[in-house]
């Protein structure tokens, strides 16, 4: 009868158990899985920084300590004996009785490792596992060994007795586990990572009063009804609610990519270990942020890359000595923003890629002729490692050659709307840049139209535009064989019809038609449109899988006018109509840049008969505004443009020119440079001009004394005044209107 | 265990007959199952597809979706029509493929009766066989019955019977 009732009882606490995880177990795994990364870190950074020893070990004493007191009251035996056990070690360690070796630390890790594996198993299953195979004494034993107990009293009920051979036996039968776990501890972990999120409850905050206020302006919007008089003013707030409730719900879904960089440290010292390797690890820009989704987009590509780079690209230390190099090899892994995405490198100080042996395997491959290769610049060579099929490991080792090469990294990468680009050079070592947008989502596009269709080009492949009238249309097309080209500042830009490119009916234009200079992938071209229509931000939706084969589309997106356009995949467009890659534009960008002196700058005028320029780096946009969207505060003119509002200069009084000018013009409107700085990412601000003149190259002069601020430079050989005012001075008082 | 009998009896007669949608394309007229479908949405302008397959006719936004909309006129082989054909949405069984799918004129709903369907005659060609699941003889004529499942983009594409324009 007694037997029973416990058995019973024992049904009632354990099937709740496994049917699901409650609330506070999954609260407990969240937190456990922070604490352990935390941990993570924290060893790592031990082994490589022991001067501050101290206050490492007190951080990982606490994690494993908050393990093992919240396991313990909510009933993880398993859990809790293990904790204690780390918790123990590491209390000599903080006692200093111990000193840090590797083994200890490589003991440390397989308790982390262990921890995570029955945490993965609790948010799996909602038991911590009774079976056999999950028992610990030996991770136990292997923990007091360290600690330096002779032979560990196993004081717990019925633990196997060890016999301390036997440790050092399953010691390294672990450690191959250990090798393996990392991987299978990641995609146990995943969906939780992947399905929660912290969020600071002050955006939460924000979003809710954005939320509020976008309820009562459709409130106000129903009672007043389309035909009333203040119908416009709240269609602007509606307007800018909804700009700022996106960016706080983008604000949210950010999260910095040192939470990514965080697991790699454990994991490029294991992976150094068996490939024999020294490697250290540098990182910076940690807290560039980054769209969650994204973010667990490229987890696999860049892990991928951090892998090959230990593996393939950094040497053996033997071979680095007498390459000369320090014995030990340096893995940078670099975020930072740039224009509108987000660029992670991973750059090694190792061999390099050596061009003969891509190009030899490549022929043996298949994937390219020999006439072929002799003929590749060195870039194209590159590009070949990205070929499906393309390894160069000569030997497969366990690290690298699962079959998972570059093509895959590029494959995925380039799903989530990114780029990837190699650098290499042969001793010196290689870089890998993965190229992301911020988000997904919504982009800036222009919308052209083209045979009678709206297309959609996003504006981060948009370099410029330019307007061939038709009366210069025969001038300025010039061929050379059967292809045509454009003479864009002294270089011949290939020309793509893009009508013609899709087989469309050919609209006859009689104005004139457009070319917008589009750049992805190292391939610029022109892109010939018949007319341009307003930018904008577009959703983007994905076709079908029927469409997306067709392979110049990357989705669609719904107008404000309601009517669809599809999106045009800038890269895929420029393979379609043959446009290679281009080696030479790049090393001018970089002699430009190597040359302060000497740069390309907007001219225009903005007073009368005087000549001003500004570098072309902070203009982004060239904006027609109708003097009716120019607002005033406190006597200053103010332009709300995206979301943001910007200052605007008007040094020249152009504004007052065209006011009284035009009058009774309804129309009239201002010429505005959007500007911002794209170092230091400072608020962006509007200068009006007059009109604008010019793109050309100057040769900046010597800071002339007497001017004070004003620098002159001579741009087509005319004395012209460089706009200057981006610094941290102007951007105060303009926080201050703001 | 009569519940069980009720239900069982039910089901039958509820597969006994069909409710079908009528729809009309050259001269002929179609049936698709009205369960099949999600909403009729009209006369559409459609935004063309440039190089897509010849049975795209274009593409519908629809709740926020944008979807694929098949030319029933291209799968017959018949010309272009000079103004804009009735957009139907059809979802396929998972849900996995919504598309639309565009005819001459839609009708309205009609019975059917199951037993009544009389199978494609042999005479048919192959594209036509793919196509059609069958006739029904009805006062005005015959109405041919169409499987959604076999108009899916996807399906249509994998057969690659209806890539080349007519």
């Amino acid at each position: 009868m007694a037997a029973d009732k416990s058995l019973t009882a024992h049904a009632l606490f354990t099937t709740p158990d496994k049917r699901d995880v409650d609330d506070l177990t999954q609260e407990f795994i969240a937190e456990s899985q922070d604490g352990l990364d935390r941990m993570e870190r924290c060893l790592t950074d031990l082994e490589t920084r022991p001067q501050e020893s101290q206050q490492l070990v007190a951080e990982i004493f606490r994690a494993v300590h908050t393990i093992k007191g919240t396991t313990g009251f909510l009933g993880f035996s398993r859990l809790e004996k293990l904790a204690h056990a780390g918790e123990h070690l590491l209390g000599s360690l903080r006692e200093e009785k111990l000193a840090v070796t590797e083994e200890l630390i490589s003991g440390l890790l397989r308790l982390l490792d262990r921890l995570r594996a029955i945490l993965a198993l609790i948010e799996e299953t909602g038991g911590e596992g009774t079976r056999a195979s999950d028992e610990d004494s030996d991770l136990i034993a292997e923990l007091a060994a360290l600690n330096g107990e002779e032979a560990p009293a196993p004081s717990h009920e019925r633990a196997a007795p060890v016999v301390p051979i036997k440790v050092t036996e399953e010691a390294s039968a672990a450690q191959d586990e250990a090798a393996s776990a990392p991987g299978a501890v990641q995609t146990g972990a995943a969906p939780s990572s992947e399905k929660t999120l912290r969020i600071d409850v002050e955006v939460l905050n924000r979003m809710m009063n954005l939320v509020g206020e976008l309820v009562l302006t459709r409130n106000q919007m129903l009672q007043s009804g389309v035909e009333s008089t203040n119908f416009p003013e709240l269609a602007r707030r509606l307007d800018s609610v909804t700009a700022d409730l996106r960016e706080t719900v983008m604000q949210a879904r950010m999260q910095p990519v040192g939470n990514l960089f965080g697991k790699f440290p454990r994991m490029i010292r294991d992976l150094a270990r068996i490939c024999g390797r020294d490697v250290r690890i540098e990182f910076s820009g940690q807290e560039t942020g980054l769209d969650k989704s994204l973010l667990e987009a490229i987890k696999d590509p860049l892990t991928h890359a951090v892998r090959n780079a230990v593996d393939h690209g950094i040497e053996s230390p033997a071979d680095r000595v007498l390459a000369g190099k320090p014995a030990e090899g340096c893995l940078r892994l670099r975020a930072f923003h740039q224009s509108g995405s987000v660029v992670i490198e991973v750059a090694d100080d190792g061999a390099g890629i050596a061009m003969e042996r891509v190009l030899a395997k490549a022929i043996e491959r298949g994937l390219v002729t020999p006439e072929q290769a002799k003929e590749m610049s060195e870039r194209e060579a590159l590009q070949l490692i990205f070929l499906p099929g393309f390894s160069t490991a000569s030997a497969v080792t366990t690290v690298s050659g699962r079959g998972v090469g570059m093509d895959v990294v590029r494959a995925n990468v380039e799903k989530v709307g990114g780029s990837v680009e190699l650098e290499s050079k042969v001793g010196v070592g290689t870089t890998l840049r993965l190229r992301v947008p911020l988000t997904l989502a919504i982009v800036p596009a222009l919308v052209v139209r083209s045979g009678g269709q709206s297309f959609a080009l996003p504006q981060t492949s948009l370099v410029e535009l330019v307007y061939i009238p038709s009366r210069d249309a025969a001038e300025v097309v010039e061929r050379v064989g059967a292809s045509e080209v454009y003479r864009l500042r002294e270089r011949l830009l290939p020309m793509v019809w893009l009508d013609r490119l899709l087989g469309m009916k050919n609209a006859s234009v009689e104005h004139g038609f457009y070319m917008a200079v589009l750049e992805a992938e190292g391939c610029r071209y022109g892109l010939v449109v018949d007319d341009l229509l307003a930018p904008e931000e577009i959703v983007v939706k994905p076709l079908s899988a029927v469409l997306r084969e067709i392979g110049l589309f990357s989705g669609a997106t719904v107008l404000g006018n309601g009517t669809l356009a599809l999106i045009l995949d800038i890269a895929a467009v420029a393979a379609r109509a043959g446009v290679k890659p281009v080696m030479e534009e790049r090393e001018e960008e970089q002699m430009v840049e190597a040359t302060q002196d000497e740069a390309s700058f907007l001219v225009f005028e903005d007073r009368a008969r005087e000549r001003t320029a500004l570098p072309l780096g902070v203009v982004e946009r060239i904006e027609s505004v109708p003097l009716n969207r120019i607002e005033y505060a406190n006597g200053r003119p103010l332009l709300q443009y995206r979301g943001e509002l910007l200052q605007l200069r008007d040094e020249g009084r152009v504004l007052d020119e065209i006011e009284i000018a035009g009058q009774q013009d309804e129309d009239a409107s201002a010429t505005v440079l959007i500007c911002g700085d794209p170092q230091t990412r400072s608020a962006r601000m509007g200068i009006v001009v007059r009109r604008v003149l010019d793109v050309s190259n100057g040769t900046l002069l010597e800071k002339d004394a007497a001017a004070g601020e004003i620098d002159l430079a001579l741009v087509k050989e005319r004395l012209t005044t460089i706009f200057r005012g981006f610094g941290a001075g102007q951007e105060k008082d303009w926080r201050e209107v703001a | 265990m009569k519940i069980v009998a009720q239900s069982v009896s039910q089901m039958q007669e509820e597969t006994e007959s069909a409710s079908l949608c009528s729809m009309f394309a050259g001269e002929e007229s179609f049936g698709i199952d009205t369960a099949k479908i999600r909403e009729v949405l009209g006369r559409r302008e459609l935004e063309r597809i440039p190089m897509a397959p010849a049975f795209v006719a274009g593409v519908v936004a629809y709740r926020g979706d944008v979807l694929t909309t098949v030319s029933f006129r291209a799968l017959l082989g018949l010309p272009e029509n000079s103004e804009a054909g009735c957009v139907l949405v059809l979802d396929d069984d998972g849900g996995h493929e919504r598309f639309g799918l565009m005819v001459d004129a839609v009708g309205g709903v009609v019975t059917v009766e199951r037993r009544m369907l009389e199978a494609n005659p042999s005479t048919l060609d192959a594209k036509c066989k793919w196509l059609f699941d069958g006739a029904y003889k009805m006062e005005s004529g015959l109405m041919i019955q169409l499987d959604p499942q076999k108009l899916r983009p996807s399906r249509l594409a994998e057969t690659g019977m209806f890539r080349e324009g007519v």
